[in-house]
């Protein structure tokens, strides 16, 4: 699912701190936006703005930590909406709902891995890779 | 471009894959959920039921005890609902009105049994607040006017008395949303139907009711609380013309004109 790489060329330090950055970036919104979704998309939206006429090596990161955040607005914004109806509405808690948190848990927990080690490697200088997420990043984000 | 739509929609489906997996297992027997709003709506039930008893007199003449006790007993029979989950009390009052509580608890005012001009109306009513209740009809009301969080609090705390008071209004003074008020008359239909009592003259009684609205309001609460009467009426009418049914009175007439004796007195 991750795969480190060799980018087209060796990034900077101050690049890899930049790059590094815009995946904690959107790990410290996960944490700040659990309650509303997409609180972690806006944030990591602001950030790819404010780098995107930074080098190749930093656009690229923040495009695939923006990339990520997408899919998990959409599925945490169903469970969010979802418990609200449960709380303020005559809708009532089922095993299909349990089931749908759990799974939100579990892909929101997986993501929030990746994040961290790719990080980690980003600051390093290493080109993190993610599956489905890498491959769109290489078609939007051009040299 | 081919590989990004494949990954794409691998991802799709594997995401909707752990949510069917994770779906076999009943996750309300896990986390003892069903348990929990059981637990819950006991709680709420008991605590109205206590307020209810404080501020008003309970009937517990034994003849109209067992007369409205035979009555819950046919229909629940009838419609395989478990009698000892439904707790019936008439209160002393002029007020023409029946609600449910949380936890099975069904209240009639005698001013309800005085007004209805046949046993079968009274079945009609009876019916649909059972119906409320087996359609947990009273937790959604509660749950979507008041909050479970608020519930919670109620039930773990006690709370503050008049609050408590402002939330059992909801349920005694205050009407279901017109959705689950057609769901529990329709439902009172069947159940009727079912126990060989005709949902006639319950339709009779809402017509009749409807026509005194220009009595004093506080002795309407049900009627008041009912809105659009004559098109439940309808309804009702419309319903029951879809079974055949021969009326079987619980009550043998001389029970019944004995049963409203008592309450006139």
């Amino acid at each position: 699912m991750i795969q480190v790489s060799k980018f087209t060329y060796e990034p900077g330090e101050h690049e890899a701190e930049k790059a590094s950055n815009s995946y904690l970036m959107s790990l410290i919104a996960v944490v700040a936006g659990l309650p509303l979704p997409i609180i972690n998309l806006i944030a990591t939206f602001f950030f790819y703005i404010g780098n995107r006429k930074g080098t190749y090596f930093v656009r690229w990161h923040c495009t695939q930590a923006l990339l990520s955040q997408f899919s998990l607005l959409f599925i945490n914004s169903y469970g969010f909406w979802w418990t609200i109806s449960i709380l303020f509405t005559s809708e009532t808690i089922s095993s299909k709902y349990i089931a749908y948190m759990l799974t939100i848990i579990l892909f929101n927990l997986s993501e929030f891995i990746a994040t961290i080690y790719t990080a980690i490697q980003t600051r390093k200088g290493k080109h993190v890779v993610w599956w489905f997420y890498g491959s769109l990043t290489n078609l939007i984000c051009r040299p | 471009m081919k590989r990004i739509i494949f990954q794409a929609l691998l991802l799709i489906a594997l995401f909707f894959c752990t949510w069917f997996l994770l779906q076999q297992n009943d996750w309300m027997k896990t986390f003892k959920v069903e348990e929990t709003s059981n637990k819950l709506e006991q709680k709420l039930g008991d605590l109205f039921w206590d307020i209810i008893k404080k501020s008003k007199k309970e009937n517990t003449n034994p003849f109209l005890v067992k007369s409205i006790d035979s009555m819950v007993s046919k229909i629940c029979k009838a419609n395989q609902i478990d009698r000892s989950q439904i707790k019936v009390h008439v209160l002393e009052s002029d007020d023409i009105n029946a609600f449910a509580l949380p936890n099975g608890h069904l209240v009639i005012n005698s001013g309800l049994i005085v007004a209805t001009q046949n046993q079968e109306a009274l079945c009609g009513v009876i019916g649909h607040e059972i119906a409320h209740i087996e359609l947990s009809h009273i937790m959604k009301k509660l749950i979507k006017e008041i909050g479970l969080s608020a519930l919670i609090t109620i039930s773990t705390s006690g709370g503050d008395s008049e609050i408590i008071k402002e939330v059992l209004k909801k349920l005694t003074a205050s009407a279901y949303d017109r959705t689950l008020e057609k769901e529990a008359d329709l439902k009172a239909v069947e159940y009727l139907k079912n126990a060989d009592i005709s949902a006639e003259p319950f339709a009779n009684f809402l017509y009749e009711i409807a026509l005194r609205q220009g009595d004093e309001p506080k002795y309407l609460t049900w009627i008041n609380t009912h809105p659009d009467t004559k098109e439940r009426a309808a309804y009702i009418i419309e319903k029951s013309k879809e079974y055949r049914v021969i009326n079987k009175p619980v009550l043998t007439p001389p029970s019944w004109k004995k049963l409203k004796a008592i309450l006139q007195e």
